[in-house]
């Protein structure tokens, strides 16, 4: 079955924006596309590993920043700019993770709160980097030709491709993570922190370990986002809003999954759109209300419910 | 020679003296046990020599080589493996992955670790629930899991906290010949328990705290007629 499923899925994936060519699906696509990056990246330290972080936009605004200040200060292209975005964050979260993992359970949650928000006010006020409060702008794309064909970044379609790349990145690292040693390491370490040191597992640096390859995919979802929207500021990536979205999608998704992530995205973003088209005030609420059903009655989430039905732990 | 030497070991909480200047040791092969009347300081002692709360004072020496301040992963690694008095199993994974992972540490190849952990759980008659869940599991092989998920580090020396409570008469008797068991394989075995019945039976020789002091060492014969103890244990008689 799954030598069918995954490649159907697959194909679906690369052929959808030639079966819904309307932008405003495409564009509601690229969209989920990025939750379910910053959803797979939340899961592997909120989920399989136990650590709730409230603060992941720090990862998420750190690879925005470095993906457009390489841009437009030294000229790198985003499509490696990106990629390094992803390696910045994973290597702010070494510092963030050895200091925050000396605490545990809620105080973890709390400290990467406020790491969250030191760093948001570092960027409001570092201007000479960041052009603080002003944000970041980019006007045009570099120009790309392959085999003669040059990518027209007005058009959708590119972002669509790129993002569809990232997203099965992140779900196929999710996968391969937890088939390693380290992803057992993770489970023990939700499970129970001191019966995982007591059978000798470095709990602290499977933990920073488990935090930079989840601040790897948020940084790399951040630069994603900046050349996307092709504007960041600090009050827009490094938002307290963004951190808890990301919990939303794990949390709904199914945390513990792998493919958890682009069922919460899926369903969260479609959501949110339909209640914004539906109800123009007070649409919040509803999506709000969603959200307390989908906890309520789906504590495993929503994959994590239907996974059972397809006869899969992934 | 000693396989473990504790010596003037003291830990304060804040103004409380939880440990004071206790010394002891324990020599290869042997099961030691380590008993005390209610809050006299036991666990603490395994904390401490197991790397979970530092010590203010004093040393712990394994095999000459001075542990304290080493992390609990690193004493584990060391060889000194421990249980927990209330079970601490994963307990939302099966009891085959709960030992694996122990095993993980001397075996770094999945199937390796898991040949292993069968191994073990074979002979701590868990054989037949590899596939339960922990939490599904009765008391008695929770407390069987701790000790297997411990003997799984393949470790010189074995830290175990009141693994007979809770358990009922017929279920302490088996757990006393598995631990006599597991020390006759080689592995040196401190042995923390209320259920002074069981520990005399079983132990070589036995340290007796009381208030954080050690107040008498010895064979288990003489350590019954030693009056202090009495005294710790049943209160002394008022004249």
């Amino acid at each position: 079955m799954r030598k069918i499923v995954i490649p159907l899925a697959i194909l679906f994936l690369l052929a959808a924006p030639w079966i819904v060519s309307d932008p405003f699906f495409v564009h509601l696509m690229i969209i989920v596309l990025m939750w379910t990056v910053l959803g797979a990246s939340w899961n592997i330290l909120g989920g399989f590993t136990g650590q709730v972080s409230f603060g992941h936009a720090t990862f998420l605004g750190a690879g925005a920043y470095t993906t457009m200040i390489l841009y437009l200060k030294l000229g790198i292209a985003p499509w490696y700019g990106i990629p390094i975005g992803g390696l910045a964050a994973a290597l702010i979260a070494l510092p963030v993770g050895v200091i925050c993992f000396r605490l545990r359970g809620p105080y973890f949650a709390l400290s990467t709160l406020a790491v969250a928000e030191i760093v948001r006010l570092v960027a409001l006020n570092w201007e000479s980097l960041t052009n603080g409060p002003v944000g970041l702008l980019i006007t045009t794309l570099p120009d790309v030709t392959f085999w003669g064909w040059s990518i027209d970044w007005e058009n959708k379609t590119p972002f669509y491709y790129i993002i569809a790349v990232l997203a099965l990145g992140a779900i196929a690292a999710t996968y391969k993570m937890s088939r390693t040693r380290l992803g057992a390491y993770l489970l023990a370490i939700r499970e129970d922190i001191d019966s995982a040191e007591a059978i000798g597992i470095n709990t602290v640096q499977a933990r920073v370990a488990a935090l930079s390859l989840s601040a790897f995919f948020a940084g790399v979802a951040g630069g994603f986002y900046a050349m996307y929207f092709r504007y960041i500021d600090p009050d827009a990536v490094f938002s307290i809003a963004l951190s808890i979205e990301m919990v939303f999608i794990a949390v709904v998704g199914g945390l513990t999954t792998v493919v958890g992530p682009l069922i919460g995205a899926i369903v969260l973003v479609t959501f949110g759109e339909t209640f914004r088209q539906i109800i123009l005030v007070g649409h919040l609420i509803l999506y709000g209300i969603a959200m307390m059903l989908a906890i309520r009655y789906m504590p495993e989430g929503i994959w994590g419910k239907l996974r059972l039905w397809f006869g899969t732990r992934y | 020679m000693a396989l473990l030497k504790v010596e003037g070991l003291t830990k304060y909480f804040g103004g409380l003296r939880a440990v004071h200047g206790l010394s002891f040791e324990v020599r290869s092969g042997e099961i030691l046990g380590l008993i005390g009347p209610n809050g006299a300081g036991k666990t603490t002692v395994f904390n401490l020599i197991a790397g979970f709360i530092p010590p203010t004072g004093g040393q712990v020496l394994l095999e000459g080589e001075n542990i304290v301040g080493m992390k609990p992963y690193a004493v584990t690694r060391k060889g000194i493996a421990r249980t927990f008095q209330i079970v601490k199993p994963f307990r939302k994974l099966n009891v085959l992955e709960n030992v694996t992972l122990a095993a993980f540490m001397r075996l770094p190849s999945r199937a390796e670790a898991e040949h292993g952990a069968r191994q073990i759980l074979e002979r701590m008659g868990l054989g037949l629930k590899v596939l339960a869940l922990a939490a599904d599991l009765t008391l008695s092989e929770q407390k069987r899991l701790e000790i297997a998920r411990a003997l799984a580090t393949g470790p010189k020396l074995l830290l175990l906290d009141e693994p007979m409570s809770g358990l009922n008469a017929t279920e302490i008797e088996q757990a006393s010949l598995l631990v006599r068991d597991i020390c006759k394989e080689g592995v040196t075995i401190i042995w923390v328990e209320h259920v002074l019945k069981a520990i005399m039976n079983s132990s070589n020789r036995v340290v007796v705290i009381n208030q954080g002091e050690k107040i008498a060492d010895g064979a288990p014969e003489e350590i019954v007629e030693n009056p202090e103890v009495i005294a710790a244990y049943l209160g002394t008689k008022r004249m």
